[in-house]
């Protein structure tokens, strides 16, 4: 652990990436679980050094444990969820311009598939970090979105760069890279 | 399993603030409230149970972003 300009920085271990520093800063602290993973709580966004916006939520306590995850407007840029208060005032979330989704990736190799889960995004509140996974009451909103079958959105969010990095991504985006 | 009947417009409760109210019935639907605390989550049980299989399944990508990106991007 060394202080440098009064930022603590961490080493952390992961199974993916070997050790890694991370700023405490850039902790995330779940108010609200990730289904089926109850036992973790504090996670870190790390991004991969060809700079893609599939980003990873590391685990902090279990080394093994990173999603793959990205802002959904990139792959559906009409994504407006309407997000339910209890859910907001969870992680105190008083400002709109607070709100962070990231949609959690799952990639199968045989036959090859992406998709994401548009349905139940992880909410950070960009301000403080503090996050849980809400459950949208949307089914236009799947769980699996083909990411695949809706490239040409990708490209066309890639070409308008706010699309892209919208205000919270640029705040959230992580120092660490692997 | 803990089985009570019960007559609409009745509720249940559970623990000191968690209240489960039946508030119709037709046909093979029923609609109810719930009245739970802020931080108690409530879902559709296989809405819940189909995002923790994805999460774990999540997980378990064993990918390489570069690749994963480049097949996204190509036209």
């Amino acid at each position: 652990m060394n202080r440098k300009l009064g930022v603590r920085t961490v080493k952390l271990e992961t199974t993916r990436f070997g050790e890694i520093d991370i700023k405490e800063s850039e902790l995330i602290v779940m108010k609200g679980p990730i289904l089926g993973f109850e036992h973790l709580s504090r996670f870190v966004l790390l991004i991969h050094n060809n700079n893609t916006p599939l980003w990873w939520l590391q685990s902090v306590e279990d080394p093994s444990i990173a999603f793959v995850v990205i802002n959904p407007r990139i792959i559906r840029p009409d994504y407006n969820p309407a997000i339910f208060e209890e859910d907001l005032e969870s992680v105190d979330i008083k400002n709109s311009n607070d709100i962070a989704l990231l949609a959690i990736v799952t990639v199968r190799s045989q036959p090859f598939r992406v998709t994401a889960n548009i349905r139940a995004p992880i909410l950070i509140n960009a301000e403080t970090r503090m996050a849980r996974q809400v459950v949208l009451d949307d089914p236009d909103y799947p769980i699996q979105y083909d990411v695949l079958d809706h490239k040409a959105d990708v490209n066309e969010s890639l070409s308008e760069t706010g699309g892209v990095w919208t205000e919270w991504a640029s705040r959230l985006a992580p120092q660490a890279v692997v | 399993m803990l089985i009570l009947t019960r007559k609409l417009g009745e509720s249940i409760a559970i623990g000191d603030d968690i209240k489960i109210t039946f508030l119709d019935i037709k046909g093979k639907q029923l609609r109810i409230g719930i009245e739970a605390p802020k931080n108690v989550s409530v879902h559709r049980n296989e809405i819940y149970q189909a995002i923790q299989e994805q999460n774990l399944q999540a997980a378990e990508s064993d990918i390489q972003i570069s690749s994963v990106w480049e097949r996204l991007t190509e036209k």
